[in-house]
């Protein structure tokens, strides 16, 4: 009895391990998605040292490379997530309302369930954000969903360092019951919020005066007394990272004015700003947001779930993909982030999006928003090779991912992770209440 | 007659200084001498003097001083007293902070601000410390006569003091105070940072700012003349020696990408960082062979929150308690990786005892161990040149076991701290085992001569050991050396009123759902009966 707990724990353990391929593998006569080059009925595609090789027909694998037959299976780009918060240990720093001096990279948690339900629906990239309690949040990150991997070894270097804002309700904490006597936290309106974002930018802009100042006093060698340094502020150091265009801005916003009026404060202090997040009234400023290169992360169909997103319609990606704006669809969740390609598949529905730009929205719109589309989003050659293998159409109601690779390494099997489960539970048929589950 | 009082005398005027000194010299003879890196001596003496270890060698070729206490110990092994290297044991706050007060008691928020700063390094934690005695005979009974108490709460959490327990007040207990500068990542209750992120911002900013502030003072001093002087901050000032002159700083790593934290903390600062807890050490085996840092391994067996074994339910996260975690010791031996071995996390020494056992079983070698309690933390702690092994001029701490002290089966039957031989003592030993089970909470009446009071009782029970404690209005008190014998119970409580410690002695009987039985107080008896609160479904 103790021996069959002892294997079924193995094997519990085990079936959560990552099966590595060692970054070399050959896929065969799949339909092969490649989202920017067209499709191949009948293909196939060689992953050498991480990255794609070669894709076409009848491709042999040299010596000793791995070989997968997909017959009748759907190869797409791994998908990427532009907006979530999982593999951290902390979303929010709601100590102060300005805190960019914090950092995601400081909260890395490899060991997040949630890696595993993301890669068991096909995604392979995510971007993972402080979250949206403050007009300046926190630094971000992009990841690699390396499952089992150490947390170092996820970190998608290429990618832009963001920087999170965050506009309306959730900073003015609009929808939190006012208790009798406490104090309400200011900015408790949306001119507060823009207010207390542009006193930060001039304060970062001060900031770096007094170190150019200081700088040159020290070169010049000029003054004839004794010369401090100005005091090093991590939070100012962000925002002036901003500002010198090192760190580039990601603005959860809903309303089309309070995004506008971001904007123009980003022409003001002369700052990227990468993306909106959700902004459901985006397509009241589908041309604006074109016109800027502004990108804009949002949800499929979810809206009226606060005063703020009323206004927000389902042909809102697609008609604004269709005006020219480079539209990602996020989860913004551990849970919606295992069907971000159901979510891509609505955009045909809901404005009659062509196959190809629908699955975009999900693999090379955030990969362009992230500045990785060199690396990812696309299956072509001299690409990472990261890739979701679905059973049906990835756009279809009745698919399910069966394969995730990232850079060669197969990091989710459907069928050998089923396997594994089944024989842990025939050795430990009756497992107690309390197991399992979180 | 005349002659008989100045023999009298002259003896008392010889005696008596020696006496109040130091106590009076021992000899321990004929016991196996295990002090690692030194060589075992298989017959060997030590002669105790003045608090110190005067002389130690081969029986017959050290001279047995005639004023010495002899020691008969044949067939028995001495040890260097067991040095724990972080405790959070032995704070007055341990026992104050957990009681469940009134309501109405509580101050009101807002009013503890100090308590909430996240920053304190200035706080010496000497100034809270509160030896209570069945917790030092606790640790005495383990082998471990020295311990290093580090303050518990906030970031900068205050510095440490490394005390012997050898049953003195505070002061005379001190070895060395402060140790080092105790670094964690918790967050501040209510205020910035709420966040763990916020927490390593905080702490990097935190030493930036003494690092400005120190280099800021010591350029005001050398010219005043044009530059305005700093505004005096003593938080800045404590914490400057840690950032700019690498005094130590021991940071508590309860998972492994906290020790990637610290790691990372401490190359950007150039800290002279110790890491403490680190019971996911061998899973960054590498990165922390690479940093170099000494290392204090907590014998804490529990898997951190984060990792994949708690996140799989109960079942599994016990699985692992069991069966992986307690190679961490051993793994980080094989690899080369220098550690000691402490008792952070744990609930008392006894659990302490336990974890060391197992951590042998689980592929420690017995020698690695014993470093890892001696010589080792010794040399980390910076007292090497007077605690960690037996060797003449050394602070005479010295455990006599009864056999290896790895061994179950083994006890502590003679301990020395500072040369003073302490009396160790000891629950009853139980007479069986345990025919009915206690676990469970328990609704408890006090009466005595001054009246009736109610308190609640949990206990847990494995086999016939019991553990638990008592809650009154008064606060909590923890249960100790409980033992269960076919239905007869017995424990020791530590009761704090008002400031004023006690022990309290019960015995009694225990029926399905009723105790019954006697509470002995200094001066008095009380009648102690408790009925089992039933479980709620």
């Amino acid at each position: 009895m103790k021996k069959n707990i002892i294997i079924s724990l193995c094997l519990f353990l085990a079936a959560v391990e990552p099966i590595l391929a060692g970054g070399n593998l050959l896929l065969k006569n799949g339909t092969i998605l490649t989202v920017t080059k067209g499709t191949i009925p009948k293909g196939d595609i060689l992953i050498l040292d991480g990255f794609i090789r070669q894709i076409g027909e009848n491709i042999t694998a040299p010596a000793g490379v791995k070989v997968i037959d997909v017959s009748g299976k759907y190869i797409i780009p791994g998908i990427i997530d532009s907006h979530t918060h999982i593999a951290l240990s902390g979303t929010n720093e709601t100590g102060n309302t300005i805190t960019a001096e914090v950092n995601m990279r400081d909260v890395l948690h490899a060991e997040d369930t949630s890696i595993f339900t993301a890669i068991s629906g096909g995604v392979t990239t995510i971007h993972t954000l402080h979250g949206s309690a403050n007009p300046i949040g926190g630094q971000n990150i992009t990841l690699k969903l390396k499952w089992g991997k150490k947390a170092e070894e996820m970190i998608f270097a290429q990618a832009w360092p963001t920087l999170k804002f965050a506009l309306g309700e959730n900073v003015t904490q609009a929808n939190r019951t006012v208790v009798g006597g406490e104090e309400r936290r200011y900015p408790a309106s949306r001119m507060g919020v823009v207010a207390i974002i542009r006193r930060e930018l001039q304060r970062a802009r001060e900031y770096i005066a007094q170190w150019d100042r200081y700088n040159e006093w020290q070169r010049l060698k000029m003054l004839n007394r004794p010369l401090l340094p100005p005091r090093k502020d991590l939070q100012l150091e962000a925002l002036a990272d901003l500002l010198r265009g090192k760190l580039v801005a990601r603005c959860h916003s809903y309303r089309a004015d309070e995004t506008i009026e971001f904007i123009q404060l980003s022409h003001e202090f002369r700052f990227r700003v990468a993306c909106f997040e959700h902004i459901p009234e985006a397509y009241k400023i589908a041309k604006e947001l074109a016109a800027e290169k502004i990108g804009i992360s949002v949800f499929m169909d979810s809206w009226a779930y606060k005063v703020e997103a009323a206004e927000g319609i389902a042909t809102m990606p697609a008609y604004c993909a269709q005006q020219g704006v480079l539209v990602s669809i996020n989860s913004d969740s551990n849970e919606r982030i295992r069907r971000l390609f159901n979510d891509a598949a609505k955009a045909i529905k809901y404005g009659g999006l062509p196959e190809d730009e629908a699955l975009k929205l999900v693999t090379l719109n955030p990969a362009i928003q992230l500045g990785v589309d060199k690396w990812v989003g696309s299956l072509e050659v001299g690409k990472h090779g990261d890739i979701a293998v679905f059973n049906e159409h990835p756009l279809s109601a009745y698919t399910r991912c069966d394969l995730t690779i990232i850079e060669g390494d197969i990091y989710f099997d459907r069928e050998a992770y089923l396997k594994e489960r089944q024989e842990a539970q025939k050795a430990n048929p009756k497992p107690k209440l309390s197991g399992g589950g979180q | 007659m005349k002659l008989k009082k100045l023999w009298f005398l002259a003896l008392l005027l010889l005696i008596t200084p020696r006496l109040m000194a130091s106590g009076p010299t021992y000899a321990i003879v004929n016991c196996r001498v295990v002090s690692p890196p030194l060589p075992v001596i298989e017959k060997g003496v030590i002669i105790i003097r003045d608090g110190l270890i005067e002389a130690v060698g081969e029986a017959g070729k050290i001279q047995i001083p005639e004023d010495a206490e002899v020691i008969e110990a044949q067939g028995m092994i001495a040890y260097p007293g067991f040095i724990d290297a972080h405790t959070n044991l032995f704070l007055e706050t341990t026992a104050a902070e957990t009681p469940q007060q009134p309501p109405t008691a509580r101050p009101p928020t807002g009013a503890v601000a100090e308590e909430r700063s996240p920053a304190q390094p200035e706080f010496f934690v000497l100034s809270q410390i509160k030896p209570r005695q069945t917790i030092i005979n606790s640790f005495l009974k383990v082998g471990v006569t020295t311990v290093l108490v580090a303050p518990e709460r906030g970031i900068f959490s205050g510095q440490s003091v490394l005390l012997n327990l050898n049953g003195e007040k505070p002061e005379p207990m001190v070895v060395k105070n402060p140790v080092a500068l105790h670094l964690q990542f918790v967050t501040a209750r209510g205020g910035y940072p709420n966040s763990p992120m916020g927490t390593v911002a905080f702490i990097r900013q935190s030493f930036l700012d003494a690092a400005y502030y120190s280099n800021h003072l010591t350029t005001w001093k050398k010219s005043p003349r044009f530059l305005p002087r700093p505004v005096y901050n003593p938080v800045y000032e404590a914490l400057a020696p840690f950032v700019n002159e690498r005094k130590p700083v021991i940071i508590t790593c309860n998972n492994q990408e906290d020790i990637k934290r610290a790691v990372r903390i401490t190359q950007e600062f150039k800290l002279h960082a110790i890491l403490s807890g680190a019971n996911e050490a061998w899973r960054v085996a590498e990165e922390l062979k690479a940093a170099k840092l000494p290392l204090l391994v907590a014998l804490n067996f529990r898997p951190p929150a984060t990792s994949l074994y708690s996140a799989q339910g109960e079942a599994v996260r016990r699985k692992a308690e069991q069966e992986v975690y307690p190679a961490n010791p051993a793994t980080l031996q094989k690899m080369g990786i220098n550690f000691a071995l402490t008792s952070l996390g744990l609930s008392d020494a006894a659990t302490f005892q336990k974890n060391l056992q197992a951590a042998v079983k689980a592929g420690l070698p017995a020698e690695a161990a014993l470093k890892a309690l001696t010589i080792t933390p010794a040399q980390i702690l910076g007292v090497d040149s007077c605690l960690g092994t037996i060797e003449p001029g050394k602070i005479a701490n010295v455990v006599l076991s009864s056999g290896d002290i790895f061994d179950a089966k083994s006890q502590v039957e003679k301990v020395w701290v500072d040369g003073k031989l302490l009396k160790i003592e000891r629950a009853p030993e139980a007479k069986g085992p345990a025919t009915i089970s206690v676990a469970g909470a328990w609704k408890v009446t006090v009466s005595g001569p001054m009246g009736e009071m109610e308190m609640t009782m949990e206990l847990e029970q494995e086999g016939n050991m019991v553990r638990g404690s008592i809650s009154s209005s008064y606060g909590r008190w923890e249960i100790r050396d409980a033992a269960i014998s076919g239905q007869e119970l017995s424990f020791t409580l530590s009761v704090t009123i008002m400031g004023q410690s006690m022990d309290v002695a019960f015995s009694g009987r225990v029926e399905k759902d009723l105790i019954e039985g006697t509470l002995q107080v200094p001066g008095g008896a009380a009648d102690f009966k408790a009925t089992r609160i039933p479980r709620e479904l």
